[in-house]
């Protein structure tokens, strides 16, 4: 048993969960497992429907009967496939696990637990006292479980089962003439045989679901019992400090053979001895059980912030206990309800009322917005920070500029340039900038305008404040004089 | 690695964990919500006698049938903690499968979808569904974007062990904190022997053996456990 190549996560579970992991392994191994037990069933019931023809549900018994024996392939195939061996189901078959096999095909045969009895058999291969004290041990709390399983499994094999033939019986033609019921309402000979061979394929079907929940379940209290889960952390933590001393002792070599060489300078080798990555790790693991944060808060339910504890949430409402109460005293039962249909209606109509009420007062916003055109919205003010409001602009946009300019007060000049444009905007082409909108987007509503020389000033002024506010990248003065100019151009207020 | 985990990595690369929950656990808190749903109607269907079978009574009766039918899970789901009374019988609960608390809209379609699950016979489809995809979801699930995750028990505190506490002498990772500290808690489970050849994995770290070496770990257990 190796538990580094076990394929299930083994941690600790619930009864229930257990048998949810078996349904997992059910579905992963699907079909290895539904191979083997087709396999292991097909030649003698094949047989035995042959001998039977006239009466296929004595073949369905003796099959259903020899369930525990074609329950045995699939499991051993399991318990290869848990520990990532391959095994054929061909190579499997010639191994046919039958030993023990006649007490389960007599009274083991009402056992209700089964699936996780089978494998100390199968796999374990104890019997008599031997097998009856293991049970014992593997038993504990899962009897229930056990039981559920058994249970469950048999209502999806009726239900796959009928599910089955119902479908076939809707889909036959009618043309068909294959009767199911007869005159009297019983089964005719096809009906038998269309339940049977369902019955058969529903055993086949829920089979690997039904052995691999028993089979999770007697596996995960051996995890309990043998602390599978508590082995393999040991060992990942043994591997993992062997492979941090030969990173450290390969990296100390190769720091020596560097300084030998003189490739690296003695400081940095002794810099690379601190950090290296073992004894990083080491020092995280260190420094994460400190007091500062080594703290773990474990929050098991969802709760609305500031909900007050005390709230006892499964406690009966009051009014609910004051009302049942005066129901009970006041009204009297008795035969004459001409005027509760009435009471009933005016109830019901106000409830109506009062619930449409809500929804028009829940939904006002949208349905206020619904009617009439949205509000305008508001012209800004503030652009990325930037006044826009007309009153803020000098009268000489351009000179202003360029004498700020002068003065080596880049960014002020040119965030007035783009400000003053953007008032501008704003102001002249009533251009809806909102405060949420980003350079590019403002440019690119400047494009929608439809004025290709406006909207190719602009492109080129967001580029260059983009460049210097983002960047600090300071453009040459030639580029500025060349957008004041594009300024007077396209937005000053005198005609050009 | 076949589990039955569910993992959600939320902003800030925490990563929230659940157990889904298969079929055999839901057909039985189904099976105890069939029962319950079925006493209440029976109880009103007594009430509703004496209004008289096809007058107000009747029609009374058939809009309650109506109203539990199909807001029963409905309401119980998102009032209750994702958990109609089965289902808290089961210890399991629905919820988004963004592990948050369902809301009206979700499991109102996953519970109207019950229609669509219960074809063609006694939820066939929804078994099916359920075991063709890894969370065990049914269609309905899936069209809400639902989850059965079982609801885990806050773990009642075990007893802090009565022994000297001792510091470990290599730091650990926070899993192996914590599988040492199981080591102890489980040790009561664990015989002997396999005591100490699970002790004995650890002998680089504990510089012991056998006896000495399960002693040695429980107290490094203990001081995990917060013993100074």
């Amino acid at each position: 048993m190796d538990l580094d190549k076990l394929q299930v996560n083994a941690c600790t579970r619930s009864g229930w969960q257990a048998v949810d992991l078996g349904f997992q392994m059910a579905r992963a191994w699907f079909r290895p497992l539904y191979l083997a037990g087709v396999m292991a069933m097909l030649p003698l019931t094949a047989v035995l429907l042959l001998l039977f023809w006239k009466s296929p549900f004595w073949a369905l018994a003796i099959a259903w009967w020899l369930k525990p024996f074609w329950e045995r392939l699939p499991l051993f195939i399991a318990s290869r496939k848990l520990f990532d061996e391959d095994a054929g189901v061909w190579q499997s078959f010639r191994s046919f696990p039958v030993k023990d096999i006649l007490p389960w095909l007599l009274w083991r045969r009402f056992s209700m637990q089964r699936a996780f009895d089978n494998p100390v058999t199968v796999l374990e291969e104890l019997r008599g006292g031997q097998r009856r004290q293991r049970l014992r041990v593997l038993h504990g709390k899962y009897s229930d479980v056990a039981l559920g399983n058994q249970f469950v499994c048999f209502c999806f094999e009726l239900l796959v089962c009928f599910g089955i033939a119902l479908t076939l019986d809707f889909f036959t033609p009618e043309s068909l003439d294959l009767k199911v019921y007869d005159r009297y309402g019983d089964l005719t000979l096809v009906g038998e045989w269309m339940f049977t061979l369902s019955a058969l394929l529903a055993m086949t079907l829920v089979m690997p679901f039904h052995s691999m929940a028993g089979f999770a379940l007697y596996l995960n209290r051996r995890i309990e019992l043998e602390a599978w889960d508590i082995e393999i952390s040991f060992r990942n933590l043994v591997q993992r400090k062997r492979s941090d001393v030969t990173r450290s002792t390969g990296l100390l070599a190769s720091v020596l053979l560097a300084g030998l060489v003189g490739l690296a300078a003695s400081g940095g080798a002794e810099a690379a001895l601190e950090h290296d990555r073992s004894s990083a790790s080491d020092l995280i693991a260190e420094v994460l059980q400190g007091e500062d944060y080594g703290q773990e808060k474990v929050v098991r339910k969802w709760r609305f912030k500031d909900w007050s504890e005390e709230v006892e949430e499964e406690s009966f409402p009051e009014w609910l206990i004051e009302f049942l109460e005066w129901w009970e005293q006041n009204i009297q039962w008795s035969t004459d309800f001409s005027g509760a249909a009435f009471w009933l209606k005016l109830l019901l109509v106000l409830l109506f009322l009062g619930c449409a009420g809500y929804l028009l007062w829940r939904y006002r916003g949208p349905l206020a917005r619904l009617g009439g055109k949205s509000p305008e919205a508001a012209v800004p003010e503030v652009l990325f920070g930037l006044d826009v409001t007309p009153q803020s602009l000098p009268p000489d946009v351009p000179a202003q500029v360029m004498r700020l300019w002068g003065e080596d007060a880049y960014r002020e000049a040119l965030g007035l340039l783009y400000r003053a444009s953007l008032s501008r905007l704003i102001d002249k082409y009533e251009l809806a900038f909102r405060a949420s909108h980003t350079e590019a987007e403002c440019a690119s509503l400047v494009k929608a305008r439809g004025i290709e020389s406006l909207s190719d000033y602009f492109w080129q002024l967001t580029r260059v404040w983009r460049e210097l506010a983002y960047g600090h990248r300071i453009p040459a003065k030639e580029r500025v004089q060349q957008l004041c100019h594009g300024w007077s151009r396209e937005l000053s207020d005198e005609p050009h | 690695m076949l589990d039955t985990r569910y993992r959600v990595e939320i902003p800030g690369g925490i990563n929230l964990d659940a157990q889904v929950v298969g079929p055999i656990p839901r057909f039985f808190a189904f099976a105890i919500d069939l029962c319950i749903r079925g006493v209440i109607i029976f109880v009103l269907s007594l009430m509703s006698i004496p209004f008289g079978t096809f007058g107000v009574g009747g029609g009374f009766f058939l809009i309650l049938l109506f109203a539990i039918e199909w807001l029963y899970p409905v309401l119980f789901e998102v009032f209750w903690r994702g958990q109609t009374p089965g289902k808290k019988a089961l210890g399991i609960s629905v919820i988004n499968d963004d592990l948050t608390p369902v809301s009206l809209g979700t499991s109102l379609v996953r519970n109207l979808l019950r229609t669509v699950d219960f074809l063609p016979l006694f939820y066939l489809a929804g078994l099916v569904t359920m075991l063709s995809n890894r969370h065990f979801q049914r269609l309905g699930d899936l069209a809400a974007g639902t989850l059965v995750i079982s609801v885990r028990e806050s773990a009642r505190a075990a007893p802090v062990p009565d022994i000297e506490p001792l510091a470990p002498s290599t730091p650990l990772l926070r899993t192996e904190q914590t599988s040492i500290i199981d080591f102890l808690q489980r040790s009561p489970q664990l015989s002997g022997p396999r005591q100490q050849e699970l002790a004995d994995i650890l002998e680089g770290v504990t510089h012991q053996k056998g006896d000495d070496g399960v002693r040695q770990l429980h107290r490094i257990g203990a001081w995990f456990l917060g013993l100074r």
